[in-house]
């Protein structure tokens, strides 16, 4: 008698556990392909980063930055050497929040330019903040110095001689995500955005921006 | 015969159990898969192999229209090269994966440089051994793409192939 109980609840726990795993698959499954459909959905969707050349450029131009207009989120990141700088403590003056990368071949085209920019209008209150967003391995610190190394090395070749922050990827978020690089916010000196750029753009467009960015916001 | 019958009961309920076990593995994702691929892996979903040989499996990808990605060997150390993670299952050998080599392509902003890179539809050369069984086959394909005027963050594309090895 002990025995059927026993046969009786082997064969029910079997046959739930089919049911159940029979079950997971097709909720798997149907997960699966709800990705998918997203996936597809957003590749299908002429957004930037699948847009071709020219007209991701143009689409970039014409769509303005939902952050314009409104107060650059304060952030406080370190620089190379540990210091910590927060956006906060540049109130007053007008500066260009430049998310960069060490591998971003149109961030290197761009430098030059910034850094001729920063020193004609350095004068006239006028800072730039490179927030570097390089992966940073946070688990092992020898990778971590070579990771550092390697934005250090970038910074040294291209003679940046403005601040230059990393792990730019913490407040990816609340500046909209940083899809595309280079990615440059022009703060005024209330701390507004005036304007907003992705991708490389003319010096010429830059400086048009800066202007902009040092004339509003005074007291 | 009850004997027999308690015996073929727990097999049962071991074939169960493998079975939830397997199935999870099957779906599972280990790799983190981004939400907007700018690279997509085409095929194959499944794929027939001779067992306990060397074969060659073909990997078909296709970089989005107005896109580009660094090669396997970039020409600036400071690039990030495409390269594919391969988890192996119990069974399978991937000993190698052969890379195809990158076409020359210049920016338009800086047309002085020559970049190796991929566009388009581009195949990796998996090189496979396999002992007798149906194995899946997961990895992830690691790259980095520009277009005209913008650079995107590495980014991981899955990989996934049904491997029947007869």
């Amino acid at each position: 008698m002990k025995r059927n109980h026993l046969v009786l609840i082997l064969v029910i726990a079997a046959l739930a556990l089919m049911i159940w795993s029979g079950v997971d698959n097709y909720r798997r499954r149907k997960a699966e392909q709800e990705k998918i459909k997203a996936m597809q959905a957003a590749v299908l969707v002429p957004a930037a980063p699948a847009a071709t050349g020219d007209t991701a450029a143009a689409s970039e131009e014409e769509e303005k930055s939902p952050l314009e207009g409104k107060q650059a989120p304060p952030f406080t990141l370190e620089t190379l050497q540990g210091q910590k700088i927060s956006l906060a403590s540049y109130k007053g003056k007008a500066v260009l929040v430049n998310f960069m990368a060490t591998w971003c071949a149109p961030c290197k085209v761009e430098t030059p330019w910034l850094i001729d920019l920063r020193k004609q209008y350095a004068p006239q209150g006028f800072e730039i903040l490179g927030i570097s967003t390089d992966d940073l391995d946070k688990d092992d610190k020898k990778l971590n110095a070579q990771d550092k190394a390697e934005i250090a090395k970038f910074v040294d070749n291209m003679h940046i001689d403005y601040p230059v922050l990393i792990d730019g990827d913490s407040i990816s978020h609340p500046y909209g995500g940083i899809d595309a690089l280079p990615s440059s916010f022009f703060v005024d000196r209330s701390g507004k955005i005036v304007a907003a750029t992705v991708g490389l753009h003319d010096r010429s467009e830059l400086e048009a921006d800066i202007k902009k960015a040092l004339a509003s916001g005074g007291a | 015969m009850r004997r027999l019958f308690l015996a073929a009961m727990a097999g049962l309920l071991c074939l169960s159990l493998q079975c939830a076990r397997s199935q999870k593995l099957a779906w599972q994702s280990n790799t983190k898969a981004d939400e907007h691929q700018l690279v997509q892996f085409l095929y194959p979903e499944q794929i027939t192999v001779a067992a306990d040989k060397p074969n060659v499996v073909e990997l078909h990808f296709r970089v989005n229209d107005g896109l580009h990605i660094n090669s396997h060997t970039p020409r600036a150390k400071s690039l990030i090269a495409t390269r594919l993670m391969v988890e192996e299952p119990a069974g399978v050998n991937v000993a190698s994966v052969d890379f195809p080599p990158g076409t020359d392509y210049s920016p338009a902003f800086s047309p002085q440089d020559k970049l190796s890179v991929y566009t388009g539809e581009f195949v990796l050369r998996a090189h496979v051994i396999a002992k007798p069984g149906d194995h899946l086959v997961q990895a992830a394909l690691r790259y980095q793409a520009c277009d005209a005027n913008s650079c995107y963050p590495p980014k991981t594309a899955p990989v996934a192939v049904s491997v029947i090895a007869k």
